[in-house]
């Protein structure tokens, strides 16, 4: 988990469910914005608030960005290189980059951007444990769901070095796999059958462990952890809501690019 | 003994922990493959069966309503909690996805354990993930040909992933004695189909 | 310290089961048939047994766990579980559902629905029975050891208040100075409470048992006699299942004299070659370094063990020997230095810790064969499978040999996985832990077969927690902390074997 206990802002002691509704309803909301010249302000505020507001040191934050580069280049110039459009700007061979293509591009790279900042956000500042809690309170989950997932997530250590340790076997053993298609169906019973056979296993004793605690499905059960609603939630509401309405207001009336509707009607 | 459609504490625990170990083995095995993508060519496609793997298995193993969609949920619930950059998307299309699967083994009243279920989940699955870009924008506009070859390689990847190697896994897995543990009483005489 | 068990007992027993019939799903014959008895209030109980005698099912019928929470066809005649019971589980790693150690116990007042503002005290007040008290009680269970997980276990079931404890062999997976602390802290237990514990180990728990129920390996109750009855009268029982106690290795010292000879000079070879040269030897784990070796050497016919606290490094020098792990300096293995696993995986044979990671095969016969298809090119033909049923046979898996690895019990696995590791004649034998969690045929057996391979010129390096183990085998000892060499010494059984032979004479 990326969330660790020593940073702390004021984005922590929102109720992760209120971060996770926000969060919801800026996806939605940026699934609907079709103006490029919006996406570059919402982009640059939403970086500044993961920067500033998550409580973790500018350094470690932008090592973290690091993948979600990666995925804005990878996502833009799929469409950059290969989306339709009327203007030709270049191409070779089967590539063709057309003005339309380019700026729905960047558009469609700035909203993988956007969701996931949007998610490091929220799991930089939220405990996995509270989220949980805050579910079964706030949402009404089942308490069996809830502490299930939480408790497998207890076997992903163990899963990883498990995994480790069957390539250090096969090593050992002289296991060879293929480069090839029939070596990746090999491959995967190689790996999954054994993490998967042990990992079973655990799972079904740790459900007996948990009943045998006399866990039960009830809302009548008390809770460790309180959370409620505090300041801080509201505090995120107006915030949240300024950087849309403003990136928004932003985008018409300052545009950088005169292509206000990436979608192409022809 | 009469069949319990409720998830129990077990069904939960095992499912999550499929998906999880079937998300170990993609973030080890994933990028790899991923750095193809640029390419244009879509091969990534072929290894995005592994996102819908953990559900096919699941329900093949437990055989009970709700897995397949739990599975999906839980695989892409703990990509979100690890910081992936997919973000709260990966959720919702986790969701979707394994919606699609449910409904397939649903349509066939959760009484059929064959591969070619398997193979028709994994492609609803599939139909599932394509609503999920398109309405992420991500392959809408794309020239028809990259789209069609997107659609192909991912099609068939994940028909052949989570299906027919899904199939062949639950059958391993019967035999190292697992299924006695988590499988419904009733079933246990029925073997893979 | 004992309760004295009379027939005339007053209060109804805690539990109770008449004509209980129990069978696996898939499986044909019954786990029992049969079977009736009653655990009496305030007693403790000891229930012993061999591997597979379903002695942890008995305790989960009791508990009503099973058919509960396990679906099993049951069936019985009268069945009265206990009514306020608290369960420890074997594996410190397959218990905990949070986590954070706060946490794991708040779960238990959770479903007891307590008040949120008693909660914290509550949990300093189970730490403290249990001796895990903490300034900070809310760090992460990782961070315990497994000796540590498991009392905490204990405090998660003392949490609930019960009445009965039912313990399921919290010390299986636990080294020495772990099973120690448990027993001392359910000792303390053992006065007002109803105990009922399943275990392999006895020496150090019997003190506080009054009364104890053996199975056999049909699941029929063939005893049920006190403490001393059973170290008087049923002791051979004892060691035919295997189970650990006080006698256990004097009883197969006396055995094992009139059977092996400790005959040291294994080669007539005056000045053998090194088949190991180290030369300091570092090994890495993501940038630390975890172990820094002196110049050793180590030949044909030497039995090394490896000693050290949990983390001092023996599995790291084992798994930096097998080029598995990051590591600078020298490897010389038959005076070739050694680049890569792929070159010594033919002639270095590496049993793991965990053997149900290592199998590829569909069945155990088959296990064995891949290790003759993948490193024997000389054998072949008929030769691989008389090769393979020779090996399974020389480490009792004959009868299983059809059957699927994970179908076996662990102590077949730990077997299996060195057959398939031996079956090939290797210079060179490294072992992290082989018998840890064994009972006493298994580990004796694995350790005849060892002592037969360095008779026969391998050379063994293995890592132990056992000393009985290091005072009967070894011929050298090693004892690795905190990452450095502390000593080489000469193994005492060249000491022993001496006083035999003056014996002798």
């Amino acid at each position: 988990m990326l969330y660790n206990s020593t940073y702390t802002s004021w984005l922590h002691r929102v109720n992760p469910v209120t971060k996770l509704l926000l969060m919801l309803a800026g996806i939605i909301a940026i699934l609907f914005i079709q103006n490029v010249n919006v996406m570059f302000p919402l982009t640059a505020a939403l970086i500044v608030l993961v920067l500033a507001g998550s409580g973790h040191p500018r350094s470690r934050v932008m090592l973290l960005m690091l993948p979600f580069l990666f995925v804005f280049f990878s996502t833009s110039t799929s469409m950059i290189f290969f989306g339709k459009g009327s203007t030709l700007w270049w191409h070779w061979g089967i590539v063709q980059i057309t003005r339309e293509s380019f700026y729905r591009g960047i558009h469609v790279g700035l909203r993988a951007l956007c969701f996931g900042l949007m998610g490091l956000l929220f799991v930089l500042t939220t405990r996995p444990v509270l989220l949980f809690y805050s579910l079964m309170r706030q949402l009404r989950l089942p308490p069996k769901y809830a502490y299930g997932f939480m408790a497998s997530v207890r076997l992903l250590p163990l899963i990883m070095s498990e995994f480790r340790t069957l390539r250090q076997a096969y090593k050992v053993k002289g296991v060879q796999v293929s480069k090839n298609l029939n070596g990746m169906m090999q491959a995967l019973h190689l790996y999954a059958i054994p993490l998967l056979a042990q990992s079973i296993r655990r799972a079904q004793r740790i459900a007996v462990a948990m009943e045998a605690r006399r866990f039960n499905n009830q809302a009548d059960r008390t809770y460790y952890y309180r959370i409620g609603f505090s300041k801080a939630d509201i505090i995120l509401i107006i915030c949240w809501a300024a950087i849309f309405l403003g990136s928004w207001l932003l985008g018409w009336h300052l545009p950088v690019i005169s292509i206000t509707d990436v979608r192409l009607n022809g | 003994m009469k069949k319990n459609y409720h998830l129990t504490l077990t069904d939960i625990l095992v499912t999550t922990v499929i998906a999880l170990v079937f998300g170990v083995i993609y973030k080890l095995w994933g990028p790899l493959y991923y750095a193809l993508k640029p390419l244009g060519l879509h091969l990534e496609q072929i290894i995005y069966g592994m996102w819908f793997i953990a559900s096919t298995v699941a329900y093949l193993l437990l055989r009970k309503p709700g897995v397949a969609l739990l599975a999906e949920v839980a695989a892409a619930s703990a990509e979100f909690l690890i910081g992936s950059e997919w973000g709260l998307a990966a959720l919702l299309a986790g969701l979707i996805q394994g919606a699609g699967a449910e409904l397939v083994f649903a349509a066939f009243g959760y009484r059929k354990y064959s591969v070619g279920v398997a193979m028709v989940a994994a492609a609803a699955a599939t139909a599932g993930s394509l609503v999920m870009d398109s309405l992420q924008g991500y392959i809408g506009d794309l020239a028809f040909w990259n789209l069609a070859l997107l659609i192909g390689l991912r099609l068939i990847g994940a028909i052949f992933i989570a299906g027919y190697m899904a199939h062949r896994l639950v059958g391993a897995l019967e035999k190292t004695g697992v299924t006695s543990l988590v499988r419904p009483l009733y079933d246990q005489s029925t073997e893979m189909k | 310290m004992q309760n004295v068990s009379s027939h005339t007992e007053a209060s109804a027993p805690a539990a109770e089961i008449s004509g209980l019939h129990l069978q696996f799903p898939r499986q044909v014959a019954r786990l029992f048939r049969n079977l009736s008895l009653k655990i009496r209030r305030n007693e403790n109980t000891l229930l012993l047994g061999p591997s597979g005698s379903g002695k942890s099912t008995l305790l989960k019928v009791l508990t009503g766990l099973i058919p509960e929470v396990i679906e099993m066809p049951l069936r019985c005649e009268h069945c009265s579980t206990f009514d306020n019971w608290g369960y420890v589980f074997q594996d410190p790693d397959s218990q905990f559902c949070m986590p954070f150690v706060d946490e794991e116990i708040a779960f238990v007042l959770e479903n007891r629905a307590l008040p949120t503002e008693d909660m914290p005290e509550f949990i300093l007040h189970y730490l403290n029975l249990v001796g895990l008290e903490f300034d900070e009680p809310h760090r992460p269970i990782e961070t315990l050891s497994q000796g540590q997980k498991q009392r905490l276990a204990l405090a998660s079931a003392l949490a609930l208040e019960p009445e009965t404890l039912v313990l399921d062999e919290p010390t299986a997976l636990l080294d020495p100075g772990g099973t120690e602390m448990i027993w001392e802290k359910v000792r303390g237990l053992s006065e007002d409470k109803t105990l009922l514990i399943v275990e392999h180990k006895i020496e150090e728990m019997i003190d506080f048992i009054d009364r104890v129920l053996v199975l056999d390996d049909q699941g029929q109750l063939i005893i049920d006699a006190s403490p001393d009855q059973i170290s008087q009268k049923h002791q051979y029982l004892l060691d035919q299942y295997g189970i650990w106690h006080t006698r256990s290795w004097p009883n197969y010292d006396s055995k094992r004299s009139n059977r092996l000879k400790l005959s040291e000079n294994s080669t007539d070879n005056k000045n053998p070659q090194p088949v190991l040269k180290i030369d300091h030897l570092e090994g890495y784990r993501d940038e630390t370094k975890l172990l820094e070796m002196p110049a050793l050497d180590i030949y044909p016919g030497e039995w090394i063990a490896l000693t050290g606290p949990n983390g001092a490094g023996k599995s790291t020098l084992l798994l930096a020997l097998m080029q598995l792990i990051d590591q600078k300096g020298d490897v010389l293995f038959c005076g070739e230095n050694v680049e890569s696993t792929e070159q010594v995986a033919a002639d270095i044979g590496f049993v793991f810790q965990n053997p149900e990671l290592q199998f590829v095969a569909q069945s155990a016969r088959e296990e064995v064969i891949f290790t003759l298809h993948q490193q024997c090119p000389e054998i072949n033909g008929s030769e691989v499978p008389r090769r393979s049923r020779e090996t399974l046979k020389q480490y009792g898996l004959h009868k299983v040999a059809a059957q699927n690895p994970y179908q076996l019990s662990t102590g077949q696995q730990r077997r299996l996985s060195i057959a398939a590791t031996t079956v090939k004649k290797r210079k060179l034998l490294l072992l992290d832990e082989p018998t840890f969690g064994q009972d006493a045929v298994n580990t004796f057996a694995i350790l005849e077969q060892l002592e037969k391979y360095r008779q026969s010129g391998t050379a063994i390096l293995m890592a132990t927690h056992d000393l009985a183990i290091v005072q009967r085998f070894a011929t050298r000892w090693w004892k690795i902390a905190d990452g450095k060499l502390k000593f080489d010494r000469p193994g005492q059984r060249l000491e022993n074997s001496r006083t035999e032979d003056i014996h002798a004479i």
